[in-house]
């Protein structure tokens, strides 16, 4: 009997495999691709952090012309980390009442918390000791509505004594140390968020927060790249050859970390081939085929791996204008991959029904709501709120480099 | 007051934290619904608020006023447990007024059911709607008497 049972069961199966049965899925998935801009943008944000961490904590000199034009990437991007989720509520309209009732009970709530803590805490208070000293500078020197600006962001503190100096220096140190677990909180959080989702084979797994703070440092540091050569551009100012050098190496090497840990977690689960595993295999050779092995494989981390890794053996005989080139491209390049990986993760995990047999599809709707216009139009804001910034505190290039905390000549102790 | 004194721009900060959760206390006092909470974490007037819409469905019955020779070609055929609505469309306010026609329903009724699927019951008649003959099911069957030809 049971061995009758059996063969039925084996004979049975592969027949339904693919459809998807009215009780146990939505028709199609309902984290649309807002939720695939949310975790890129809170990736984005903090990649950006943690490089500029290396030239204040580990004290890496070459890199420190970027130090501020990424602190402002991570703030100009943390400002629209939760525009995707607010814009996905059903009434987005009411989204400040989610701000208004905080509660410890769900973990996405839990998030605002994390948000709060990352922006008012670390983010705000180290840019404004790391500024402040030209805050005064230019509130003195700056008329009108900018003067303005530049006087109400002081604070009413004006003293640039020797003493208080030192001490911004020491407040933006202990800013800095305590920002990098803050950062590394924030996106391994929404790396949490997915992986603690048990019941999906795709999404739960203890290596995901892991998976998405690698992830995002490698983003966070293609998007310095890009964004200080397209500020170099702009300008029409020549790229800090040692700086970009610099920059391609930490690329290079979190990406040869996220990369192995990437494909250890495919091995991973190839090998223990567990009760999902079968609709994982069908999501990597047909579902996520494109975004999954051209998009974040092959676009996104081995194409960039040979070009910055033939850039490390052989950067003295490569010419500059090359070599500026390659890095620019292979910082395109990681950019997109990493929002397919994304895409992979959030959408992945919704392509399959709960019994793992059944199938499902998205076709990204145009203009509504979950639509991708309003996404693109969320990806657009960061730009443009980091060219104000860069307008506002970044309009001379030696402006660059972080605060050197060097007490005004003139000023009493 | 303190035994030590604040650098000024630590003083500064400290303000303007107090500010910031001062204001943040301030708008929750009234931006927060006053019914929130009252069963759980939710809006308390948002279950009353549900509970007063008023209804679109008329439901059989009301069809029956005006309709019962349909009703009853339909209650002796295989259609029998189908609602009105579930084709026509809500039709409370036609039933209050039979000049205000019905919110039709959009799409295809017949093959939101009858589509081939293998997760829909061995006995439930299927068709592959690409392979089957015929733009318009009407053309061939009757909603209302599924065993009669037109």
């Amino acid at each position: 009997m049971i061995n009758e049972v059996t063969n039925l069961v084996v004979e049975a199966l592969p027949q339904v495999q693919g459809y998807v049965y009215p009780n146990e899925a939505n028709v199609h998935p309902v984290w649309s691709v807002l939720i695939v801009i949310y975790p890129y943008i809170t990736g984005l944000v903090a990649g950006a952090f943690i490089m500029a961490s290396l030239v204040r904590v580990f004290n890496v000199k070459a890199l420190a012309p970027v130090y501020r034009l990424s602190m402002l990437t991570a703030l100009a991007f943390l400002l629209c980390a939760t525009l995707p989720l607010l814009c996905h509520l059903g009434h987005p309209e009411r989204n400040y009442e989610v701000m208004m009732t905080p509660h410890m009970t769900s973990p996405m709530a839990i998030f605002g918390f994390v948000y709060a803590w990352y922006l008012m805490a670390v983010l705000l208070l180290e840019l404004w000791f790391d500024f402040r000293q030209d805050f005064v500078r230019w509130s003195k020197t700056t008329p009108g509505f900018q003067g303005l600006i530049y006087r109400v962001l002081t604070l009413g503190v004006t003293d640039l004594s020797e003493k208080s100096v030192r001490l911004d220096m020491k407040m933006e140190w202990v800013l800095s140390i305590i920002g990098i677990p803050s950062a590394f909180l924030l996106h391994g959080y929404v790396g949490f968020i997915f992986g603690s989702i048990k019941a999906n084979p795709w999404w739960g797994n203890v290596l995901m927060p892991i998976m998405f703070i690698l992830s995002a440092i490698v983003s966070g540091i293609a998007l310095c790249v890009f964004n200080y050569i397209v500020l170099s551009w702009i300008r029409r100012k020549a790229v800090d050859m040692r700086c970009l050098d610099a920059m391609a190496m930490f690329l290079f090497y979190a990406l040869v970390v996220d990369a192995v840990i990437e494909g250890l977690d495919v091995f991973h689960r190839g090998f223990a081939a567990e009760e999902g595993f079968a609709v994982l295999q069908t999501m990597i050779r047909e579902k996520l085929f494109y975004t999954l092995n051209i998009g974040q494989a092959g676009i996104g981390t081995l194409l960039p791996l040979v070009m910055l890794g033939s850039l490390q053996l052989l950067r003295k005989r490569v010419p500059e204008a090359a070599r500026r080139t390659m890095i620019f491209f292979s910082g395109a390049m990681i950019l997109f991959g990493v929002l397919m990986m994304r895409w992979n993760v959030v959408m992945g995990g919704q392509f399959f029904s709960k019994s793992f047999r059944g199938v499902m599809s998205y076709k990204t709707e145009f203009a509504g709501q979950e639509g991708w216009l309003l996404a693109a139009v969320i990806m657009c804001l960061p730009p443009i709120i980091l060219t104000v910034l860069v307008k506002l505190f970044l309009s001379d290039s030696k402006e660059l480099q972080p605060s050197e905390h060097l007490p005004e000549p003139s000023a009493k102790t | 007051m303190l035994p030590f004194k604040l650098p000024p721009q630590i003083l500064r900060l400290v303000l303007v934290a107090m500010a910031i959760v001062g204001s943040y206390f301030a708008a929750r006092s009234f931006l927060v619904p006053p019914s929130f909470g009252e069963y759980g974490w939710y809006r308390g007037d948002a279950l009353g608020e549900i509970a007063s819409r008023t209804p679109v469905f008329a439901g059989k019955q009301a069809c029956d006023e005006c309709h019962s020779e349909i009703l009853h070609k339909l209650a002796a055929d295989k259609h029998k447990t189908l609602s009105c609505e579930g084709c026509h469309g809500v039709s409370r306010e036609h039933s209050n007024n039979p000049d205000v026609l019905p919110v039709k329903a959009t799409g295809s009724h017949c093959i939101r059911c009858h589509e081939a699927n293998l997760a829909r019951p061995a006995w439930l008649k299927q068709i592959v709607v690409k392979d089957h003959y015929g733009p318009k099911c009407t053309e061939c069957h009757v909603p209302h008497q599924p065993s009669k030809t037109p």
